[in-house]
């Protein structure tokens, strides 16, 4: 009796002094946080999972950020959930859904059906509360995105080369599956193109197209998207071809959506584009390669970002695999000129870790953090807003295996 | 006033008896599945023209074997496959193939459910969702009417969605991806789901997959539409021969898996309460003096259960073809062996598919390349099919369901 009253005391305590931490600074540029990781091994290189059960990490974490000071809270687990490799937020900031890349944590090889889950955001405490869960219609799914009306996420399926769009409910509840595009076809690198792998889903700044890279097949696709049904059309859409086995990762509209931005993962490539918005069409600008000049060795490229004020252009390297493999680990800063979208390096900034899979700005655009897969370490950069130069803020906190990082405003 | 009561309960009882009576020896509503795109797939690729517009429907009179004029009931294209919701009020069809262009380029396939009109047999629109894969190319119902399950050929998967409760499509339940090859590299070349059904007492799933030579089985959970994995998820199947088909006996002691490429009907005894099955005899419905290329395609149980159809699409092209047929096999009732009681020419070209009427009394054997469904008597006592002049003329028939017609 005592002790489960003691028990329960000490869970108060605990309660109030992790509500504490979490609104201690919760003032105007208060945000939280959101770190998707992987639960179940340390990272995937080539369809192969590796390090298995070295992660410590059992889902999606939390910290309340400072986007005036800076300074980043301690992590608390938001939510249990197995592999949240990728996160998106509605537009309204009620609701999170992630991904559950691998649920059984036996690596692509052995090929199962990825999940997505739905999560209501408690906007004073940053928990999440479990809403529903459904397949992902794929495998190895390893990017989620929201429509601009929030009624639809999209994801990309790397394992079995599909994207799928699910309908989400006025609960914020996951629904049916509107929409289903298996891509076809092969690109040259014998070791990951044999097969379509789509890696990024994303809707145009009108919401009227939706974009998709595909790093198996070097194409970058460009589908009708209907908001109403969440319908993509047509099968078989028009595209745009990187550099042969380039690997296009990564994509993304700059504020003003008159260009777009492809990050190629194998050969590190930036390749800009202007976007007509009324024929729906990308035409290429120019062919960027991001890794440093004096660099030797494996190279992935991984995460792009824009500043909000659209003048600087954000990119990760990251080694391929293993702590033994000599690779970059820098974040590429790049400036966009603002009449024809073309970008000049800046700096190469060491991410502070190793292997950063994925950075975020905060939406003032007064921070960078990265987020180093291997070195299980969120880093905080201060941007220069005027150069867009990236310097270590000095303060860091440990999150296990962190490969998604996503903003939502702090609520009262 | 009692008395008119009771004399009216009376008569309304007699009524309802001369009414159930007519139902059971009354008509039925025939549908027919169809490719609108092409008649066939000649190496991957779709071949020749077809005319036809969608789903087909006929009355169908058991007791005589008359059948009507077939009339479109849906406009729709390439549906391949049907079923019928165990309430009788709903149809599902699948567009295996929305573009016509070959399981290697499709990218989606869709299911489209319809209310029916049992008096007139129409089909009425209700809702079209994708099945999350590509040229699907089987679809069932599971036991409990709330879930559709579709075999994905194209993209190696299997898929459950919801049915609501107004006989629309929900959301996706579940979803399975196969790896693997066969042996034969022009259809092995990646894993083919060609059918799935769940076990009589709705607690499995078996899938045929044409591609790896695998019959996988999956527990399912009628309570949140779920697959996983069985303990030992499958059972291996002779290399090259292609797992298409499957079926239980009606009392679930057994399953028969028909494999495509190698013509064998393998005979499983099926133990419901592990969900695991044991080979216990490989029948082969091809004459050992057999030459050339056999497409075996269509698996059924008579509604005695004492005997076993199947067809065979010796056939690879228009220009090399026959002798198509169905094999007729008479089931041990103890062992649920196989014996075969004779080979009938089917009517036609390329029998993909055909269906025995529920009363027993006839098999519809549908002829793709021929465009004709003909109707075969069934010796309800040794399971031998006698031509009936019955033949109607429809567009490459490929599937056929039966639903009682209303009044």
């Amino acid at each position: 009796m005592t002790r489960s009253v003691r028990c329960k005391s000490c869970m108060l305590a605990f309660l109030a002094a992790f509500a504490l931490t979490l609104q201690s600074a919760a003032q105007g540029n208060d945000y939280f946080v959101y770190f998707g990781t992987y639960t179940g091994f340390k990272y995937v290189h080539h369809s192969k999972t590796w390090g298995v059960g070295e992660s410590k990490s059992k889902g999606v974490y939390v910290s309340r950020f400072n986007a005036s000071s800076g300074q980043l809270g301690e992590p608390q687990l938001a939510a249990e959930v197995v592999n949240p490799s990728f996160l998106t937020i509605s537009p309204d900031h009620h609701y999170l859904y992630a991904i559950s890349e691998d649920p059984l944590s036996i690596g692509p090889p052995v090929d199962h059906s990825s999940y997505v889950s739905a999560f209501a955001i408690d906007s004073a405490s940053g928990k999440l509360r479990f809403l529903n869960s459904v397949p992902a219609s794929g495998t190895s799914t390893c990017y989620i995105s929201i429509d601009k009306t929030g009624r639809y996420v999209m994801l990309a399926n790397f394992g079995s080369g599909s994207v799928s769009v699910i309908h989400v409910k006025d609960d914020g509840s996951l629904g049916e599956l509107a929409s289903f595009i298996q891509d076809v076809g092969h690109s040259v690198d014998p070791s990951i193109q044999t097969e379509p792998h789509t890696h990024w889903i994303g809707v145009s700044p009108d919401n009227r197209y939706v974009i998709v890279s595909d790093l198996g097949l070097d194409e970058v696709l460009i589908f009708h998207f209907d908001e109403k049904t969440g319908m993509l059309s047509p099968p078989g859409p028009p595209f745009v071809s990187v550099y042969p086995g380039g690997g296009p990762r990564h994509f993304t509209f700059d504020p003003s959506g008159k260009f777009g931005y492809q990050l190629s993962e194998m050969s590190g490539n930036v390749d800009v584009f202007s976007w007509d918005p009324a024929k729906g069409s990308l035409t290429e600008i120019q062919r960027v390669h991001t890794a440093p000049h004096n660099f030797f060795g494996g190279n992935h490229s991984a995460e792009i970002e824009i500043h909000p004020s659209g003048k600087f252009l954000y990119e990760s390297n990251r080694r391929t695999q293993g702590e033994n493999i000599r690779g970059p680990d820098t974040i590429g800063v790049f400036t966009i000129d603002q009449k024809n979208g073309t970008l000049s390096r800046v700096q190469e900034v060491l991410s502070g870790g190793t292997m950063p899979r994925s950075f975020a700005l905060d939406p003032t655009g007064n921070y960078l953090l990265a987020a180093n897969q291997l070195s299980n370490n969120i880093v905080a950069f201060k941007i220069d807003s005027s150069t867009g130069r990236l310097t270590k803020a000095g303060n860091e906190i440990q999150v296990d295996t962190p490969v998604c990082i996503k903003f939502v405003p702090a609520g009262k | 006033m009692k008395k008119y009561l009771s004399l009216l309960i009376l008569l309304s009882l007699s009524v309802a008896s001369a009414h159930s009576q007519s139902q059971s020896s009354s008509d039925y509503w025939v549908y027919f599945g169809t490719y609108t795109g092409f008649v066939y797939m000649k190496e991957g690729l779709p071949a020749g023209v077809s005319r036809s517009k969608g789903i087909y429907v006929s009355k169908f009179h058991p007791a005589t074997g008359e059948l009507s004029r077939p009339q479109l009931a849906a406009e729709i294209t390439n549906p391949a496959f049907l079923a019928i919701h165990p309430n009788h009020r709903f149809l599902y069809a699948v567009t295996e193939d929305p573009l016509s262009l070959g399981p290697n380029f499709d990218h989606s396939s869709y299911v489209t459910a319809y209310s029916i009109d049992s008096a007139t047999g129409r089909l009425h629109l209700l809702n079209t969702r994708t099945t999350g894969g590509t040229s699907t190319c089987y679809l069932a119902i599971d036991k409990s009417g709330h879930y559709l399950m579709f075999a994905n050929f194209g993209s190696s998967s299997v898929t459950i969605l919801r049915i609501k409760d107004d006989g629309s499509i929900g959301e996706q339940t579940a979803f399975m991806k196969h790896v693997g090859r066969g042996k034969d590299p022009a259809f092995q070349s990646k894993a083919h789901p060609h059918s799935i059904d769940v076990s009589p007492d709705n607690k499995y799933a078996v899938v045929s997959d044409l591609g790896v030579d695998k019959l996988f089985i999956y527990k399912f959970d009628a309570a949140t539409g779920v697959l996983s994995p069985d303990q030992p998820p499958f059972v291996e199947a002779e290399a090259g021969g292609g797992p298409r088909h499957f079926t239980f006996d009606s009392a679930g002691r057994f399953g028969y898996s028909l494999h495509e490429m190698s013509g064998y009907i393998t005979v499983l005894a099926w133990d419901a309460a592990s969900g695991s099955f044991t080979k216990i005899q490989d029948a082969i419905s091809l004459q050992p003096d057999f030459i050339g290329a056999n497409d075996s395609a269509e698996i059924a149980i008579h509604p005695n259960g004492k005997f076993l159809y199947e067809s065979n699409r010796r056939f690879r092209g228009p220009e090399m073809w026959g002798p198509d047929s169905i094999g007729v096999f008479a089931i041990d009732p103890d062992k649920g062996t196989l014996t075969e009681v004779e080979q009938v020419p089917p009517g036609g070209t390329m029998p993909r598919n055909f269906a025995i009427d529920p009363t027993g009394s006839y098999l519809f054997a549908a002829n793709e390349l021929s465009g004709n469904v003909a109707l075969f008597n069934i010796d309800a006592s040794t399971g031998r099919l006698s031509p009936t002049k019955t033949d109607l003329k429809i567009d490459v028939p490929v599937c056929i369901v039966f639903l009682p017609a209303g009044k």
